[in-house]
């Protein structure tokens, strides 16, 4: 699998996009499959929109949510974008 | 109790038609025939209605949904009501125009059906010249934005051509292979004997699936279903009866599944004259084995029983003649030995006997001749 470079721009694949459900909440609706989207995840999503580098994703999240450790912030958007790509649910361009 | 399960996906099998007469079709021995067919208005009235219970996928299905003229517009209804539409589709006679109508009209994801990698052998299993129409189809679905599934249903008579099949898929750029073992109902139970593997192709597919999974990771997803007759317990089927998933037939009349009418004694409801919401919460076929007061030993004291639910309940049906038995596949079941005994008369049986003899589908009875591809 692809490492994503910081100059790599992410955005959800084909067929792939977020919906709100009535009782779930936030879900991203995948071929065949969902996944339920909880604390940060919903914003990450909508940051990878195809107009965003990785690395301003990242910087992005990291000064919306200042109270948190950044390098941490980094990590997990990370490790949650490698789980979209392995379900085919990202395109890094 | 009812209030607990709420429906997720919607099968909407629109017709029965289908220029197909595959040997594994899922569709029942019994075919509905166009003139009974719910219209464009009540499939929209349905989705809505789905949308409304809970569910997020709707999977538009047949026979082959694009004989159906009106499939634009159920697309367009699916995504207005607020569903994931997923149209599964033989792609026979589905030409650029009407591609990309049906992408305009809000399609998310197409699932292109394949037979084999090779033209000869996969034209033998449909029952007609279908597989260069798909490669013509498959070569073009890439220029759209929607997700791209490519499904070969596996069986004994081509699992050997396992590595080509996933070789046409990567030379498609599907964004995920299912690689469906088929399922023995319906038409399927009757070619049972030429299509289920044997233990030992089994156990090659599960190795050439993981190496071929490493190696795509990220590129390309693939599903996986083997034949639960080789499996130790029995499947989750469709997550429990009335748990997750409905299907609904070409003439409004709500299931569980798609053999669900092989249990005598149950009478299942349609859309014309009930509600969908009552049809799931409230509807007797639908409470018939949810939870589980229904189940008998081993199942009710087992602690795989929140897993599995006691595996198929139309399996249990066919072999044991008891819908509330264990499914026969389940190496705990009194029963299993009659899954046995198939396996060992497939295991004895020579790779193919010289003389074919496949029980092909049927279509509806109004419809005298397969469906001519122009009428796409």
């Amino acid at each position: 699998m692809t490492e994503p470079a910081p100059t790599n721009v992410p955005r959800l694949a084909a067929g792939c996009r977020m919906t709100q459900s009535a009782d779930l909440g936030p879900v991203l609706l995948l071929p065949e499959s969902m996944l339920r989207l909880t604390g940060p995840g919903p914003r990450i999503v909508e940051l990878c929109d195809g107009t965003r580098t990785l690395a301003n994703v990242i910087a992005a999240l990291q000064s919306e949510f200042s109270a948190a450790d950044p390098e941490m912030i980094r990590r997990e958007v990370l490790a949650f974008l490698a789980s979209l790509q392995e379900r085919r649910a990202l395109d890094l361009v | 109790m009812s209030d607990t399960f709420v429906p997720r996906a919607l099968i909407a099998e629109v017709t029965h038609r289908c220029p197909l007469r595959c040997v594994y079709c899922s569709n029942p021995l019994e075919m509905r025939s166009r003139s009974e067919e719910l219209t464009t208005a009540e499939w929209q009235r349905v989705f809505g209605e789905a949308a409304a219970l809970g569910v997020l996928q709707l999977h538009l299905t047949g026979g082959e949904p694009l004989a159906r003229q009106d499939a634009e517009q159920l697309v367009k209804s699916g995504r207005a009501a607020g569903l994931y539409v997923n149209l599964i589709t033989s792609g026979i006679g589905l030409a650029e125009a009407r591609l990309e109508a049906l992408v305009a009209a809000g399609l998310d994801h197409l699932q292109l059906s394949f037979q084999d990698a090779e033209q000869a052998q996969a034209d033998e299993i449909a029952g007609t010249r279908a597989h260069a129409a798909k490669l013509d189809l498959a070569h073009r679905v890439r220029k759209h934005r929607i997700a791209f599934t490519m499904n070969i249903v596996v069986h004994r008579q081509n699992l050997g051509r396992l590595p080509e099949m996933i070789a046409l898929a990567e030379e498609l750029q599907v964004d995920k292979l299912e690689v469906a073992n088929v399922q023995y109902y319906g038409w399927a139970f009757e070619n049972r004997g030429r299509l289920l593997p044997t233990r030992e192709q089994v156990r090659e597919t599960v190795a050439i699936v993981d190496a071929a999974r490493e190696r795509l990771k990220g590129r390309m997803r693939i599903d996986c279903v083997l034949p639960d007759y080789y499996a130790r317990f029995p499947k989750a089927c469709m997550g429990g009866w009335g748990q997750g998933l409905m299907l609904i037939d070409p003439i409004g009349v709500v299931l569980p599944c798609h053999a669900a009418r092989v249990i005598p004694g149950l009478s299942f409801d349609d859309v014309r004259s009930k509600t969908l919401r009552w049809i799931w919460e409230e509807s007797p076929a639908f409470q018939r084995f949810r939870g589980e007061e229904w189940m008998q030993e081993p199942c009710r004291s087992c602690d795989r029983r929140t897993r599995d639910f006691g595996g198929c309940r139309c399996q249990a049906m066919m072999y044991t003649g008891d819908p509330d038995a264990t499914d026969p596949v389940c190496s705990l079941a009194p029963t299993r030995g009659l899954i046995d005994a198939v396996i060992a008369s497939v295991a004895a049986t020579p790779d193919r006997e010289a003389d074919p003899k496949w029980v092909y589908r049927i279509n509806p009875a109004n419809q005298s001749a397969p469906l001519p591809t122009s009428s796409f």
